[in-house]
C-alpha cells in the first residue's frame, strides 16, 4: 500500500536536491523501487512521455506519478515539483542586497558560462541515446539550422522530425 | 533605455504562459526559446541581460529552473498574482495533457511506429538545445569581444571546462556551477563595470 504523505515526501525530497528537469531522477528511481512503489519500466516509459509531451522537461515526474499511483500520483507529483521553484524568491532577495558589488557580478559571469556548458552537456545527453546514429545528428543539424532562421514554428521542426524519423526508421 | 511594453492583464498573462506550455512540446529547450520569444522579443517586457540575469538565479535554486523563472518573471509582470497566474498557465494545461499521453502512451508505446518517430524527435530536441545554449551564449561572447581577445579566450575555456567536467568526470551539476562562480569572482571581477554603482555603496558603508 502506498503512504500518499510518505510519497509525496519523496517526490518533494527528490525535487529539492536537484537542480535542473532531470536530476531527481536517481533520488527517486532509489526510493520508489526500494518501497516497491514504481516499477523499474515506469522510469523508462516516464522519460520516453517528458521526451514528447508538452512543458518543461521535469514534467515526466507526473507520468512517473501517474505510472506509480494514478492521478493522485501525478497530483502529488505536480505540486512536490512546483514548491521548491519558489525558494527562487528567497534567492533573488538575497541576491539584489549583493549584486553590485564587483565580485558577486564576476561571480554571475561565471554561472552565466557554467549555464551555455551545461546546456551543451544535454546537448550531448539527448544526442548520445540509444537509437541516435548519423541520420540522427543530420535531424538535429537540420532542427537547429530551423530553428535559427525563425522562419518555422518550434512544434513544426519537431512534427516534421517526427515524419522524417517515421520515414527512415520504421 | 529602450521602450518596454506595457504590462499585461492577468488573463493576457496566462493565456501566454499557458500557449508557451502548450507548444513546447520536446521539453525544457523549447519551452526556454518560447519564453524568450514572447516576452523578450515579441512583447518587450525583459531585454536578453534582464532574462540572463533571472536565469542565472534560477540556476541557484532547485528543482526544475524553467518553473523558477516562470515564478520571477510572473513577479516581475504581475507580483503575487503574476507568480499564481504565470504558474497556473505554465503548468496546469501541460500536466494534464502529459498525464493524458501518459494514459494513451503506455498502450501504443511498443509500436514500431511509435519507437520510430521517436528516433526523429529526440535528436531534433538535442538541435534546439543547441539553439538555446547559442542564445545564452550570445551576450556573454559579445561582452568578451568587448574586453578583448584574454578575456574571451578564458571565457570560452571556462564554458568547455564546464561541460567536460560533467560529462567525462561526471561531477555533480551543483559543484560545477559553485567552481564557475568561484572562478568567476576571482577572475572576471572588474571595478570598471559599474563605477557609478561602486561609488554609491561607499558611501553608505
Amino acid at each position: 500500500m502506498i503512504n500518499p504523505f510518505i510519497y509525496f515526501l519523496l517526490f518533494l525530497k527528490a525535487s529539492l536536491f536537484s537542480t535542473g528537469g532531470f536530476s531527481n531522477l536517481p533520488s527517486l528511481h532509489q526510493d520508489l523501487i526500494a518501497n516497491g512503489w514504481a516499477k523499474e519500466t515506469d522510469f523508462g516509459q516516464s522519460i520516453a512521455i517528458g521526451q514528447i509531451s508538452p512543458g518543461p522537461n521535469g514534467l515526466w515526474v507526473i507520468s512517473l506519478g501517474y505510472l506509480s499511483y494514478g492521478y493522485l500520483g501525478a497530483a502529488l507529483a505536480l505540486v512536490a515539483i512546483t514548491i521548491p521553484a519558489l525558494l527562487v524568491l528567497i534567492i533573488s532577495a538575497g541576491y539584489t542586497r549583493i549584486e553590485h558589488r564587483s565580485w558577486v557580478q564576476g561571480a554571475m559571469y561565471g554561472v552565466s558560462l557554467a549555464v551555455v556548458g551545461l546546456l551543451l552537456t544535454v546537448v550531448w545527453t539527448i544526442l548520445h541515446q540509444p537509437g541516435v546514429d548519423w541520420k540522427g545528428l543530420l535531424i538535429a543539424v537540420g532542427a537547429f539550422g530551423l530553428a535559427l532562421s525563425r522562419k518555422v514554428n518550434i512544434l513544426i521542426i519537431l512534427g516534421l522530425a517526427g515524419l522524417t524519423g517515421y520515414l527512415l526508421y520504421r | 533605455m529602450r521602450l518596454q511594453d506595457p504590462r499585461p492583464g492577468k488573463w493576457q498573462l496566462f493565456r501566454i504562459w499557458a500557449s508557451i506550455g502548450l507548444q513546447s512540446f520536446g521539453g525544457g529547450a523549447t519551452t526556454t526559446l518560447l519564453i524568450q520569444r514572447a516576452f523578450i522579443e515579441k512583447h518587450r517586457w525583459l531585454s536578453i541581460e534582464e532574462f540572463t540575469q533571472l536565469w542565472n538565479l534560477c540556476i541557484l535554486t532547485p528543482g526544475i529552473n524553467l518553473v523558477a523563472l516562470t515564478v520571477l518573471i510572473g513577479r516581475k509582470l504581475g507580483g503575487a498574482w503574476g507568480i499564481v497566474i504565470s504558474l497556473a498557465g505554465l503548468l496546469l494545461p501541460s500536466a494534464t495533457i502529459t498525464c493524458l499521453i501518459t494514459v494513451g502512451f503506455a498502450s501504443v508505446q511498443h509500436l514500431p511506429v511509435v519507437q520510430a518517430i521517436l528516433r526523429g524527435v529526440v535528436p531534433a530536441t538535442g538541435g534546439i538545445m543547441l539553439l538555446v545554449g547559442f542564445n545564452f551564449a550570445l551576450p556573454l561572447i559579445r561582452r568578451g569581444y568587448k574586453k578583448g581577445v584574454l578575456y574571451l579566450l578564458a571565457s570560452s575555456v571556462l564554458i568547455i571546462a564546464c561541460a567536460l567536467a560533467v560529462i567525462l568526470l561526471k561531477l555533480s551539476v551543483i559543484i560545477v556551477v559553485l567552481s564557475a562562480a568561484f572562478l568567476g569572482a576571482l577572475f572576471f571581477s572588474t571595478k570598471a563595470d559599474s563605477p557609478l554603482l561602486e561609488e554609491v555603496q561607499g558611501e553608505q558603508q
